[in-house]
């Protein structure tokens, strides 16, 4: 038994015990609240051990040949994540309102089932998990959604069949990978297994090439890479506000997470043979400057955060191409950051459509001056997401810049270090659609909007809890590094 | 330990403020107000500390990149520190009285206070990302305080634009941080850069050299002061952020956070210096600022508006003469021994004081006309406001470099030398021309705000300033005089420039400024004297050259059309493509399909008769045949 | 003289006639007739099988059975078929195959 699967189940059984009818708020409150402090433990001890390596690993077998077995283990960057399922989960449920038992559900589902994916080892399980985690957000966007029915079935469908391709391609991918990398007679879904066997017959840079590009597709579509990222803004405009939250703060990382945790070790030059790195560059080009220009054309809040958050998995996707140690950390630190923000400003807004009914900019304006609150809340938020530095997105996005300039040539710039500059730009346009969204919204006169006062202090605790944790891993980033002290 | 006092005491002050303004009410105004007393106070011991470097908070600590909070100290850092924390404290002692009945009291009070600590940082910083960190912290700072009156919309607009371009700015400085860090092993601390280029491995004599990239590398680090010390063609945000209450003015948008981008320039002239064209440009965009901004002065009607302007164009100068600096050295024309001092600094560092103490006199005009801030409907202030006159009058004479006696003028000459120097006469001129403009549209701003009748009612009604706010100006006015003074300037470790009107060059420099003193005030007395409107319209000045609206015709066309045009192609392909094709194929072949079922009997039928003598001609002709 | 392929080739044509009724003629008795002539040329093929096919210089007499068989169904058939008209009758007003698509579903 390992405290790992403790985490995993307590969500779980959450679900199932709310499901069964115990009282919805206060179950799952509890639970992830008591999730959340096991996590923290948890991680702060693998803080004073090395920090290094799998940690706290326990494996069940299930099956001999091929070897399945339901194993546990985190390192540095299954915790980070793991800490971020569990504080968006518990914003996230902790500012439901008046609603149904099945948004408790769904949004335990869903957090469980990402934690499942962060903390198992086994790559069956990693996939299983992020599928089981899917579900609910489907189900959920087209029974609750925020649009007339037959749009949000739409939306729904879109963002189903986008994702179930995209698991498709990558449960070929990871088929592939475990075809070649098992070794002996036996097939085996042991990531460790893998990983020794890669690092004792790595392949051929022509075929990692390979396996790496069908694996990027599959878990870059799952996190919305460019081209293929047209189902994320609707689904997350449209998604409930904890399903918005849960979905784009933790569940999107998971594709991130599995290029690092599965494509990147299994195959390390996959990312640099030359023709995948420059489509990598591309799309995530793609994602930065076509997608930053699209988020300035949005009118409405929702979208724009949607739009915002495709364009910002571009950095993460950079920290990726640019490989270097400093880049994948700041990828790492990145992430968390991201889904710490992004929740934060879902939260919000989710927040301001039930009390305004709506997300138009030309209709708000001046809410700053009656609800201050929720206006300083907000704008960590949208700093974080610039990048201003003292919040969390700054370390992250300056460690992937520095991490792409480690093999700098004077008067000689790589591909990569030229979509750096590009990306850099991008910088410039998440501020300028962030500060236009904060001006339209914010400032002015409070006449010239609708009209809303700050939520009560109890219902402004799961924003503050993820306002401070931006404000003090954006101060001490080495808080999060210290997780990661060996080479990814 | 002075160091990390005057740092970390206003972000304590800050964090203290943002959590509980509405607990504290009064007392965040003297939390604010007395960390930043004490923070001068330690600034004044932090004067007599010695030359370091060490590390005061880690930050991020991977691999072979170290960036940390570490404190570098030397003489430019000690004198910069003081004027930050002395003004910084006068202004908060000034705004005191200025946002008495202000409603948001504490929430200026916690953005000043978080100002204090960004600036802090950027003076104290020891390496290219820590000045970076900080950079942009004082850009929110400054977005925070000119939005300070967030509900009028030109005030939203402006913290915006300040925010928006500075943005810009930090584009290139990012650039350029990348750059150096890539070319020096991840290390960017500013010693270690300084030995890289005077010794190491970016010396010209150093094998893979490239002079292209230490030009390219200095001038995306311009680019960040370019946005920070709105040099042109990013100054125009600097004119709207006076719509920010003119404390703030005085101190963020006159005295401090502007000349950091100049502050930062001199911290790494070792780059500049490397790179001749690079030095060249600086000096160029500082000169071509320099004489703009002036030109723009003598046609505006709003007061701070006129003063803002003349910061830009000051800004120019000391811009302009971190280049001419630079450019000189390459020529050979400057001092033998290593100067100790630098004209931009110490430009900047009297600038400081009379600036901030013209907006603040400003402030005090506009407290008492009633947040009146048209110079045409003011007039007679001086004997209304004697205290308040007399200390703008010191201010204007200082900033037009009224000879001898006060500060403004030892700076100025040392510009202009520098800019004599540099080998490009144009500079010189360039230079000289804008002191002529200064005196111009200083007088004019003298003579028609302060002289003759009041015009209009609430200048006739106009009453002397309080107490808290009379103090700073006698203070600053006091600097304005004397801080230019050998005992003053060395104690306060101002980087004065040893040889200002050395006497080996002639009285070129000395005359030149003198005849535009003359020409300039001389203009300005003739054309304004007892005049009730502006005599003079020029309106490409009092239009600010158009910028503005190339600006935004510029967003809109480059940014917002093309936006729509992007947003639209996504629609059209990437959707269209990645989704709506194959969803189309798939709805198609599916109504194919669907188009056999269609419940007709006889059509099944005809396809089960069909199917059965297919399957016989298979069994019968086909695989008996595929058999052998 | 006559062989066994007269006898297929009379019963394939019977076949074909038949199954072109079923699938052209619209009245659905006719279409019923026509089934019948199916099952007709069936029970022909067999008895020409049972002719030709000698055991012990008899006919094949099992053949000859099935054809009972069949004709015994096919009068069955008969009953519960016509039955299946009249009901299809009385709720549709017409004997038309076309007023029948129900299967589309």
């Amino acid at each position: 038994m390992s405290v790992l699967e403790i985490i995993i189940a307590l969500p779980l059984l959450a679900a199932l015990a709310i499901w069964l009818g115990a009282p919805a708020h206060a179950t799952s409150l509890g639970a992830t609240l008591l999730n959340l402090l096991i996590v923290l433990v948890t991680t702060v001890q693998y803080a004073g051990k090395a920090a290094t390596g799998l940690a706290f690993t326990y494996s069940r077998p299930i099956l001999d040949n091929p070897s399945l077995s339901f194993a546990v283990g985190a390192d540095g960057v299954s915790l980070i994540l793991a800490l971020l399922t569990t504080l968006v989960m518990l914003a996230a449920i902790w500012q439901i309102q008046d609603r149904p038992a099945i948004f408790y559900v769904s949004s335990l589902l869903i957090g469980g089932g990402a934690l499942g994916a962060f903390l198992t080892t086994d790559v069956f399980f990693i996939y299983a998990f992020h599928e089981l985690a899917l579900i609910p957000t489907f189900l959920m966007i087209a029974l609750h959604g925020r649009a007339e029915p037959a749009q949000r079935k739409a939306v729904a469908w879109k963002a189903t069949i986008y994702l179930g391709a995209g698991s498709l391609v990558l449960l070929a991918g990871l088929a592939w990978v475990v075809l070649e990398f098992s070794g002996g007679s036996k097939l085996t879904f042991d990531l460790e297994a893998l990983r020794n066997q890669a690092k004792l017959t790595p392949l051929a840079d022509a075929k990692q090439a390979q396996i790496f590009f069908v694996l990027l597709l599959g878990f870059g579509s799952l996190v919305s890479l460019f081209p293929f990222h047209s189902w994320a803004a609707p689904a997350y405009a449209t998604a409930p506000t904890p399903v918005a939250m849960l979905h784009s703060g933790v569940l999107k990382k998971f594709g991130l997470y599995g290029l690092i945790r599965i494509a990147l070790p299994l195959l390390p030059q996959g990312p640099h043979v030359e023709w995948v790195q420059n489509a990598l560059l591309l799309m995530l080009l793609g994602n930065i400057l076509v997608m930053g220009l699209v988020t300035i054309h949005a009118h409405r809040l929702d979208d724009t955060l949607a739009n915002s958050s495709v364009m910002h998995m571009g950095y993460i996707f950079l920290g990726i191409a640019a490989g270097s140690d400093i880049a994948l950390k700041g990828a790492v630190v990145l992430m968390f950051a991201h889904g710490i923000s992004i929740a934060l400003l879902f939260g919000l807004c989710g927040r301001m459509r039930n009390q305004l009914g709506t997300l138009e900019y030309n209709k708000l304006g001046g809410l700053a001056t009656h609800a201050p609150a929720f206006t300083v809340l907000f704008a960590f938020g949208a700093f974080a997401s610039i990048g201003l530095p003292g919040l969390t997105n700054f370390a992250g996005e300056v460690m992937i810049f520095v991490g792409s300039f480690t093999d700098f040539k004077a008067g000689v710039m790589s591909n990569l270090q030229w979509t750096v500059i590009l990306a850099l730009w991008g910088v410039v346009m998440s501020a300028v659609y962030m500060l236009r969204a904060y001006r339209n919204i914010f400032h002015g006169s409070p006449t010239t909007g609708l009209f809303m006062i700050d939520p009560a202090f109890s219902q402004r605790v799961p924003f503050i809890m993820l306002a401070t944790t931006l404000l003090v891993t954006g101060c001490c980033p080495w808080l999060l590094l210290n997780l990661m002290k060996s080479a990814l | 330990m002075p160091a990390s006092i005057i740092l970390l005491l206003p972000f304590f002050s800050a964090l203290v403020i943002l959590l509980g303004h509405r607990q504290l009410k009064g007392a965040a105004v003297l939390i604010s107000v007395g960390s930043s007393i004490i923070a001068f106070l330690a600034s004044l011991v932090f004067l007599a500390t010695d030359d370091d470097n060490k590390l005061l908070l880690p930050f991020i600590d991977v691999a072979h990149f170290h960036a940390g909070i570490d404190v570098l100290i030397d003489k430019q850092s000690r004198g910069m520190m003081f004027i930050v924390s002395f003004i910084g404290m006068l202004v908060h002692i000034f705004s005191l009285g200025y946002m008495k009945d202000d409603e948001a009291k504490p929430r200026f009070f916690g953005a000043l206070s978080l100002f204090m600590f960004s600036m802090t940082g950027i003076v104290l910083a020891g390496n290219l990302i820590m000045m970076f960190i900080f950079w942009e912290l004082v850009g929110l700072s400054s977005y925070l305080l000119i939005g300070h009156w967030y509900q009028k919309a030109s005030a939203a607009e402006a913290c915006k634009k300040a925010f928006l371009t500075n943005r810009i700015g930090d584009f290139g400085f990012m650039i350029g941080i990348l750059l150096l860090l890539g070319a020096n092993a991840g290390n960017v601390n500013l010693l270690d850069l300084k030995t890289a280029f005077e010794s190491g491995p970016l010396r010209p004599e150093a094998p893979g050299y490239s002079a292209g990239f230490t030009t390219v590398a200095a001038l995306c680090i311009f680019l960040g002061a370019v946005g920070k010390s709105a040099q042109f063609p990013l100054h125009v945000w600097l004119p709207d952020a006076m719509e920010g209450p003119t404390p703030v003015s005085a101190l963020i948008h006159a005295a401090t956070m502007v000349a950091a981008g100049v502050y930062m320039l001199v911290r790494v002239s070792f780059l500049v210096a490397a790179s001749p064209l690079a030095a060249e440009i600086i000096a160029g965009i500082g000169c071509i600022t320099a004489l703009m901004a002036a030109l723009m002065a003598t046609q505006q009607n709003d007061i701070k508006r006129v003063l803002a302007y003349s910061t830009l164009s000051q800004l120019g100068y000391m811009v302009m003469a971190v280049g001419a600096v630079a450019m000189a050295a390459k020529h050979g024309h400057g001092p033998e021994a290593p100067d100790p001092g630098h004209p931009a600094m110490f430009h900047l560092y009297t600038h400081a004081f009379f600036k901030a103490m013209l907006f603040l006199g400003s402030g005090a005009v506009i407290y008492a006309c009633h947040h009146e801030q048209d110079i045409w409907k003011m007039g007679g202030l001086r004997k209304h406001m004697p205290v308040t006159f007399y200390t703008f009058a010191i201010g204007t004479a200082a900033l037009m470099g009224f000879p001898w006696l006060t500060s403004g003028f030892y700076s100025k000459e040392a510009v202009l030398d520098a800019a004599f120097n540099s080998g490009w006469r144009v500079l010189f001129i360039g230079g000289a021309v804008t002191a002529a403009l200064t005196a111009f549209y200083m007088t004019r701003l003298l003579i028609v705000a302060f002289m003759g009748k009041p015009r209009t009612d609430s200048a006739h009604h106009a009453q002397e300033a309080p107490m808290v706010m009379i103090l700073p100006l006698t203070i600053l006015a006091i600097f304005s005089i004397f801080s230019a003074w050998d005992g003053f300037a060395n104690s306060l470790q101002a980087l004065k420039p040893s040889h200002i009107n050395a006497p080996g060059e002639g009285h070129t420099v000395l005359i030149a400024s003198l005849i535009a003193l003359i020409a300039g005030a001389g203009g300005a007395i003739f054309l304004y004297r007892g005049k009730d409107k502006d005599p003079v319209s020029i309106k490409l000045f009092a239009n600010k050259f158009y910028f503005d609206e190339i600006y935004a015709v510029i967003v809109r066309v480059c940014q917002d059309r093309v936006a729509w045009i992007v947003t639209a192609l996504e629609r059209v392909f990437v959707d269209g493509i990645i989704a709506r094709l194959p969803s189309a194929i798939v709805a198609r072949l599916g109504a194919a399909t669907r188009m056999l079922q269609g419940g007709h009997l006889q059509g099944y039928t005809f396809l089960l008769g069909g199917g059965v003598i297919a399957v016989i001609y298979l069994v019968v002709f086909v695989l008996p045949r595929m058999g052998n | 003289m006559i062989t066994l392929g007269h006898y297929l080739v009379v019963s394939g044509m019977l076949f074909a006639l038949g199954l072109a009724g079923v699938i052209a003629r619209r009245n659905i008795i006719i279409v019923y007739m026509c089934l019948e002539m199916m099952l007709s040329a069936a029970n022909l093929a067999l008895v020409g099988f049972s002719r030709f096919h000698l055991v012990h210089g008899l006919p094949d007499y099992t053949a000859q059975s099935l054809v009972f068989f069949t004709i015994t169904v096919a009068a069955a058939e008969v009953a519960v078929g016509l039955a299946i008209i009249v009901a299809l009758f009385r709720s549709k007003q017409s004997v038309d195959v076309e007023s029948v698509t129900k299967l589309q579903g």
